[in-house]
């Protein structure tokens, strides 16, 4: 968790209590903090647990690490695993820079940029599970939407690289829109002064864009793709609808529901969830380590800078 | 909810006659005051479970069921047995089990053996539905409902129904070259569907998955597995199946036969009302279309797999005798299966086809009676999967059909393994 503030004493001490402001402050955080524990923490390490047993229904037994050395082992695996890559660093590319040139457009002033505003995020809004219905509906041959709109004649659901570059089209058309709105969100705390200041020394739009909008908008930026890239590892729900549980676009995700449903293997399926979970928080860790030590500090980045 | 819809393609069953009212899922249908035990069901064809439900309450004041709906897909269906018996609620007495689960749910501990009942519903339900209730010859749930496919065409562009798939082929082919329309559609989708639809293929070629005692793989013995798989391969590569076959289940089927898109059509009985123009249907084909058995390779026969559905009772359920009591009610009593009759929903019980006025039926009577089972080995989930993963590519010609089909063997020895 991110929103560890120090919580702050109140500052009258209370007359009739031993207590001291540390020892209150932990007795008003004890509640949260027992809440996180039952719906977070427990339920994580209750999965990592039972992903070292073999579960047959009502009979387990404890097998170790086997799990792990069999995933080792899965080509399957695998094969989510690279389907997910090759899912998240193209759409979160893609949406990165549409959503950029959208923030771009909507931050310019002109008629009906609230309605502008409005219609963009439409996309977004729609639940993810019927946006790939509806996305299926209009690539399978039958009517046949988007191969008539482009003037092909492409088995989008099951060539299994078409099918990839629908699903990262799908997701794009969703959330390059989310990507806009928290860049847009970061553009207007950039003071125009600084724009200002830089037409009179002579910069152009480019320059401009360069200089001081990329660096100033950094954190939002951070943001936008970690919130995009954790997202994206974690990808169910179009792959599932466009192709069920077939390796050609199964994901992590979509792999390890296939062992909790389709395939009931339970504990290898909580091995395979432990590791989705793993590589989701290496990659965040990564990111904000990277990218935005300083998001995490309790220093505003702006202050930073100085 | 919204997860439901998203599912609703990724079964092998036939949509109910009313899934599109599917708010119900997951609930109590309230048919009892005091219920002693609890039947879960699918939620597809609800007003068919309710109704027997109030038939035995009717009978058995004091010992009435009351009925948990479960979702409509059958992938939800198991999910939700499943979390109600490995997190040990026990909340379910009876289960309502697709045909092909009963030898997971056996070994996995979940279900009673009802073998001693065995004596009771031989001869009395259909024998493919006996099959598909047992495991290693031992019986864990009794048969409730049934289903088997029919071949539809247009009697309008076919005179005689065929009786090989090679004159299928040539008479599907040549009806829709004059009316530029297709020639097949059926459930091609990488699904449960697909396996049904090779299945279907493999059996009337010869094939036969396991051995008698189902302990080992006899998948590639003879030329049955290879026969379907080229004939489905040239069919792809000649146009034979309708555009977008490899992306079609049960209902983009019906919709595109419905609008006369097609002279063929492999399905399950439920599109007959539909494409009648019944129910406040529009249909193109209404009064041009009826139905016949699956044709084979040889002409001899027919086949199709069997669908449905079996009671067990839950190994958790504190109330085993009562339990058993309805399954065995469900299976063997004939106003109870007349229900199923009277809704269109196959029963199992033989009789009733001998009985029954309609010829539709009784066809479906002699189809069932020759159905094959899917096998219901415990793995049979990963074996569908294994088999939907390696032929639905060589199908559509992405992969090599002969390392496809050794893979699917090597599957279906796997699927026996697993206890």
């Amino acid at each position: 968790m991110v929103s560890t503030a120090p919580v702050r004493a109140p500052a009258r001490k209370p007359a009739d209590t031993g207590l001291g402001e540390r020892a209150m402050g932990r007795i008003f955080l004890a509640p949260s903090f027992a809440f996180m524990a039952v719906i977070a923490l427990f339920p994580v390490f209750y999965a990592i647990g039972k992903s070292l047993y073999d579960i047959r229904g009502l009979r387990q037994e404890f097998i170790g690490f086997d799990n792990y050395a069999r995933a080792l082992t899965d080509s399957g695996f695998f094969n989510a695993v690279g389907n997910t890559f090759v899912f998240t660093v193209s759409s979160v590319s893609l949406e990165f820079v549409i959503g950029m040139v959208f923030a771009l457009i909507m931050h310019q002033v002109f008629v009906g940029r609230g309605l502008t505003r409005a219609v963009i995020l439409v996309p977004w809004v729609v639940p993810t599970a019927v946006a790939a219905q509806v996305w299926r509906y209009m690539f399978d041959h039958n009517p046949g939407f988007v191969n008539a709109v482009l003037g092909a004649d492409i088995n989008w659901l099951r060539d299994p690289a078409w099918s990839m570059v629908g699903i990262i089209s799908a997701d794009v058309w969703k959330t390059a829109p989310f990507v806009a709105l928290l860049l847009l969100a970061g553009l207007q705390t950039i003071p125009e002064d600084y724009y200002e200041a830089a037409k009179v020394d002579g910069a152009n739009a480019l320059q401009r864009f360069w200089g001081i909008t990329l660096p100033l908008l950094r954190p939002s930026i951070v943001v936008a793709l970690l919130f995009r890239t954790v997202d994206a590892l974690r990808m169910f729900d179009f792959a599932y609808v466009f192709a069920g549980h077939s390796n050609s676009l199964a994901t992590l995700s979509v792999y390890a529901q296939r062992f909790l449903v389709a395939e009931p293997q339970l504990g290898y399926a909580n091995a395979l969830s432990t590791v989705t979970f793993v590589i989701v928080m290496l990659v965040g860790l990564a990111f904000i380590s990277r990218m935005g030590r300083h998001m995490v500090g309790d220093v505003a980045p702006r202050k930073e800078k100085g | 909810m919204v997860l439901g819809l998203a599912l609703a393609t990724a079964c092998g069953e036939p949509p109910g006659e009313d899934t599109e009212g599917s708010e119900g899922e997951g609930e109590s249908a309230d048919l009892a005051e005091d219920p002693q035990f609890i039947w879960a069901v699918t939620g597809a064809d609800r007003q068919i479970h309710e109704d027997v439900a109030r038939l035995w309450n009717e009978n058995n004041p004091d010992q009435e069921v009351d009925i948990f709906f479960l979702a409509p897909t059958a992938d939800e269906q198991r999910q939700a047995m499943f979390q109600d018996l490995q997190s040990q609620a026990g909340e379910f007495d009876v289960l309502g089990l697709d045909v092909i689960w009963t030898g997971e749910f056996a070994d996995f501990g979940y279900v009673e053996s009802l073998e001693d009942m065995r004596s009771e519903v031989e001869d009395v339900s259909l024998e493919g539905a006996i099959d598909s209730a047992q495991w290693q010859q031992e019986l864990f749930a009794l048969p409730y409902s049934s289903n088997g496919a029919f071949l539809y065409y247009r009697t309008d562009l076919i005179d005689e129904p065929p009786t090989t798939w090679d004159e299928l082929y040539e008479t599907g082919m040549e009806a829709a070259e004059e009316e530029d329309i297709s020639a097949f559609v059926g459930q091609g989708d990488q699904y449960e569907g697909f396996v049904v639809s090779y299945l279907e293929k493999y059996w009337s070629a010869g094939g036969e998955l396991f051995d008698e005692a189902q302990e080992n793989s006899t998948f590639l013995e003879g030329d049955a597995a290879e026969t379907a798989l080229d004939f489905m391969i040239e069919g792809q590569e000649s146009g034979f199946f309708a555009e977008g076959y490899d992306s079609m289940v049960e209902d983009d089927a019906r919709a595109l036969f419905q609008a006369g898109e097609a002279v063929y059509m492999r399905n399950w009985p439920y599109a007959i009302p539909l494409l009648e123009g019944e129910e406040g249907e529009e249909s193109e084909v209404a009064g041009d279309f009826a139905v016949a058995p699956l044709p084979t390779f040889t002409g001899e026969g027919t086949t199709s797999a069997l669908g449905g559905l079996n009671n067990a009772v839950s190994s958790l359920s504190e109330n085993q005798d009562l339990a058993r009591e309805f399954v065995l009610w469900a299976a063997t009593d004939p106003e109870a299966q007349q229900i199923l009759l009277d809704h269109s929903l196959p029963p199992t019980m033989l009789d009733l086809y001998d009985e029954a006025d309609d010829p539709d039926f009784e066809m479906l009577g002699d189809i069932l009676a020759d159905a094959q089972a899917r096998p219901p080995v415990p793995g049979y989930n990963s074996l569908s999967l294994e088999i939907q993963e390696n032929l639905h590519p060589a199908f559509l010609g992405q992969e090599d059909p002969e390392a496809a089909l050794e893979a699917v063997n090597d599957a279906a020895e796997n699927a026996l393994e697993q206890e």
